[in-house]
């Protein structure tokens, strides 16, 4: 299965609940009703990606990068160990699309996630560099960590955003 | 989640059935031969998805799993947007390969998805003896790892691994293909265990 149709063969290619802070290039493929949180540091070309499932872990520890609430978090706390200062950091939000279509609302659980990481990110003073939410569409994501940071956004239609 | 042999066994057993059931109402709407896989069984770990459901657009049919059960779990239908196209032009007698998917490709993706998870549950219900009913269909045409992404979010809360069931079905002329996708819930595994077992166990 051709899941590095970007060519970057050092990617690192995050599943669903997976996070990482680090300076080599991440991403995720596939983004439906998830989230992609990006967490980026210009000073010191670092950068974190959370794949978030759910709004909230409610008690659940073991997979982090599943929640936003804890997902948040421990980017933050990891790029802080790092040497990241929180007013250094800008954020990416990506994903929180409903796929189906006549379908009770239960498996669009998108608007939620967005709802949850924008929530938290603004109590957490995280400012908010890039959106791309919502709608009906999947989306991949593709993030290099250096210097400003590199962003492809690829949807499920074909299109493609580059932002720098 | 671990699944023993005899639990592997019982369940692509009692799969085989259900998509044998879906493969043949299938061939009598198409009026052609159907082939299908022995189907796979595997438990996979939710942040390893991306290396068994693809990124490439699908019609991607949803039913929720209810009836006689416990809240059950989900039943995909997957299908390749070429697919569509060409069970669409089958089923209208049109022969345009080359378009973009339309409402008559929805209606045609939910139509099939319907008859052959009917028919899936159905042979799978009446061997257990109980009811399995489909909830009525959603669908998505679009990335196939997206959409999948949203049924496992209603899964997955609690824990981080997916029981994945999966047979494929081909068709060489029409050329078509199409995939099965059981996604149980532990409950309806653990109801579905139970029943397996008392019909295997031997009459005294």
């Amino acid at each position: 299965m051709d899941n590095n149709f970007f060519g970057e063969e050092k990617a690192v290619i995050l599943g669903l609940g997976e996070l990482r802070v680090g300076t080599c290039p991440m991403g995720t493929i596939g983004l439906g009703s998830c989230i992609a949180l990006i967490l980026h540091d210009q000073r010191q070309s670092l950068g974190g990606l959370a794949h978030i499932m759910l709004p909230e872990s409610r008690g659940n520890t073991d997979r982090p990068g599943k929640f936003a609430d804890t997902a948040t978090s421990a980017l933050l706390l990891e790029m802080e160990r790092l040497g990241s200062t929180r007013s250094a950091i800008t954020a990416n939000v990506i994903g929180g699309a409903s796929m189906f279509e006549y379908s009770a609302n239960s498996l669009n659980i998108g608007e939620r996630n967005t709802a949850a990481v924008r929530g938290l990110l603004n109590d957490l003073g995280v400012r908010i560099a890039h959106e791309e939410t919502g709608g009906k569409v999947g989306r991949s994501v593709y993030y290099w960590p250096e210097k400003k940071g590199r962003l492809i956004i690829k949807r499920a239609d074909g299109t493609c955003t580059k932002l720098l | 989640m671990e699944l023993d042999p005899f639990q592997a066994d019982a369940l692509r057993e009692l799969g085989n059935i259900g998509a044998a059931h879906a493969a043949t109402s299938l061939s009598q709407m198409l009026m052609s031969p159907i082939e299908m896989t022995v189907p796979e069984v595997q438990a996979v770990d939710i942040a390893d998805m991306h290396n068994y459901i693809g990124n490439e657009i699908a019609a991607i049919v949803v039913f929720q799993i209810q009836g006689e059960v416990a809240d059950g779990g989900y039943i995909v239908v997957s299908m390749p947007r070429e697919t569509i196209v060409r069970l669409t032009n089958q089923m209208l007698g049109t022969t345009d390969a080359d378009r973009e998917i339309n409402e008559m490709d929805q209606s045609a993706a939910i139509e099939i998805g319907n008859i052959m998870i009917s028919a899936f549950l159905d042979a799978t219900a009446e061997l257990l003896e109980i009811i399995m009913l489909p909830s009525p269909p959603a669908l998505a045409i679009d990335m196939a790892h997206a959409a999948f992404e949203s049924i496992i979010a209603q899964m997955a809360g609690d824990v981080n691994d997916i029981l994945i069931f999966n047979t494929e079905l081909t068709s060489e002329a029409p050329p078509i293909y199409g995939s099965i996708y059981m996604l149980p819930k532990p409950e309806l595994m653990q109801q579905l265990f139970t029943m397996l077992e008392d019909l295997m166990t031997p009459l005294t």
